[in-house]
């Protein structure tokens, strides 16, 4: 922000806004990034331990649409202002979804721990999980620090996710394919991989919120793209 | 006469667009002084045809100064000299050969404050019209004043009292009736400084919607004070700051994505 404003109460709820949406990236952060490593380790009290915090990222996101709407309503935000309150409401949304897919993980996580490790195709969720972490840790200081650059860096950095989504997806049909006891396991894991490259797409999401808070205008639409799965057996 | 050429040529510091394709108003380098001191620097500007514009800018911007030079209203003070040039239709009108009182008939004004003559609610309507001799029949003086009325939006309201006086009305309905005075000498362009400070939010909204209605006849210039209010109201917004136009354009771009970092100051609360 260009520097304080004359009524100091303003000033209070836009960084109230601003720690709160921070807050709610941390958390996100922390759901996915466990998310990732339950499916390493399988302990089933962290996963069910992740589960039940998803609640704390609802009412969170809550908070901040309320307090945003709060903050159009009395202080009619203007320019840079009203783009960080509009920017903060969208965001939040994403890193709730985030939290959301973290779940949706764990509980496939959850499946697949009931299932014996012999009929598990052996692919690296973990790698992909790794890539997309990054992601999100970068998009989060790219709004920090209100960095252009990073912002549009981590947008076209999800193309590598979609790369890997789709070389996992061939390698978990062709492992369902040449044993029928990988069924079940494999497709717990196709959504597991899913969910990761939807969160690279929400990463996507606020990289572009970043650039349109900063610049005031839209990023081109002319990201790169990689996600071949729904092709997949098409010649 | 104003000449055509260079009029689009004007070197200016000012952000934005300040030519408009249809002007009605252009006003080229103008500076303003009152003794010795500039209260306006190098302004350079079009008004266009049927455009709502709003000057806003912190209190002793220049804006009401600026705008009061559109209708020659600072000759009335000994110490203003204006410098530059603006013309009406391509017509000077600093030019000795005007005839002031027409000029301000062209141009109307609307102040801060209602000022109704203490005269009959007709009367005061009916005044401007018989001065510039615009209508030869008492039946066409009455068609003047109920279609200025009605345009003003307070026929229905005053139609049965035309004869009370104008001072009684309410705040809002003596500010309307101000605007219906204005219209009544058939203006070109109509000035606004401040016509809502005085008043409490439904009058505004009345006023808001009667300045929209007339927009579509009328070049309207404003001043204001709320943001909300040239947002709410204006085509296009221009910014004034130490009698500098810092910053002209659309107004729905002015506060949302302003050029200028004191245009963004400003609108976000952060200057007064």
């Amino acid at each position: 922000m260009v520097n304080e404003h004359i009524l100091s109460s303003f000033d209070d709820d836009l960084h109230k806004l601003n720690k709160d949406l921070l807050k709610l990236a941390k958390l996100a952060t922390e759901q996915f990034v466990n998310s990732i490593d339950n499916f390493s380790t399988q302990n089933i009290e962290e996963i069910d331990k992740l589960i039940s915090k998803d609640k704390n990222l609802d009412d969170l996101d809550e908070k901040i649409q309320q307090l945003g709407f709060e903050i159009i309503a009395l202080r009619a935000p203007q320019a840079e202002d009203l783009r960080r309150v509009i920017s903060a409401l969208k965001i939040s949304t994403v890193l709730e979804r985030i939290g959301d897919y973290s779940r949706n993980i764990s509980n496939r996580t959850k499946a697949l721990c009931e299932l014996s490790s012999d009929d598990i195709p052996g692919v690296n969720i973990g790698k992909m999980g790794l890539v997309t972490q990054e992601m999100l840790e970068d998009v989060i200081i790219a709004y920090k620090d209100k960095d252009s650059d990073l912002s549009i860096k981590v947008r076209d950095t999800d193309v590598v996710i979609d790369k890997m989504n789709t070389k996992l997806y061939q390698e978990v049909l062709s492992s369902m394919s040449r044993n029928k006891k990988n069924i079940v396991s494999g497709t717990h894991i196709l959504f597991i991989a899913k969910s990761i490259e939807r969160v690279g797409d929400y990463v996507t999401d606020i990289a572009e919120h970043n650039y349109f808070l900063i610049n005031g205008k839209p990023l081109s639409d002319n990201r790169p793209k990689a996600d071949k799965t729904s092709l997949y057996g098409i010649d | 006469m104003v000449s055509n050429s260079n009029i689009n040529n004007v070197k200016t510091k000012t952000i934005g667009e300040i030519f408009s394709k249809d002007p009605k108003i252009i006003c080229r380098n103008v500076d303003v002084f009152y003794g010795e001191k500039q209260a306006i620097k190098d302004v350079s500007i079009d008004i266009a045809s049927r455009e709502i514009i709003s000057f806003i800018g912190p209190s002793g911007c220049g804006k009401s100064t600026f705008l009061r030079c559109l209708n020659r209203m600072n000759d009335t003070i000994d110490t203003c000299k204006v410098k530059g040039s603006i013309s009406l239709d391509k017509e000077d009108i600093y030019d000795e050969k005007i005839d002031v009182v027409t000029l301000r008939a062209k141009i109307g004004m609307v102040f801060q404050k209602p000022n109704p003559f203490p005269k009959s609610i007709y009367e005061n309507v009916a005044y401007g019209p018989k001065i510039h001799g615009l209508s030869s029949s008492k039946e066409e003086l009455d068609f003047i004043v109920e279609n200025s009325l009605k345009d003003s939006g307070l026929w229905e309201e005053v139609k049965d009292r035309l004869q009370s006086p104008g001072t009684g009305l309410s705040g809002g309905q003596q500010q309307r009736l101000c605007i219906a005075r204005a219209i009544a000498v058939s203006p070109e362009i109509i000035l606004m400084d401040e016509p809502c400070s005085a008043l409490d939010p439904i009058a505004t909204a009345k006023i808001e919607e009667l300045i929209n209605q007339l927009g579509k006849n009328y070049s309207i210039v404003i001043v204001t004070h709320s943001m909300q209010q040239a947002a709410r109201i204006s085509q296009r917004t221009a910014y004034f700051h130490l009698g500098e136009l810092i910053e002209v354009g659309e107004t729905k771009k002015i506060f949302t994505m302003p050029e200028d970092k004191q245009t963004e100051a400003y609108i976000s609360g952060r200057i007064g």
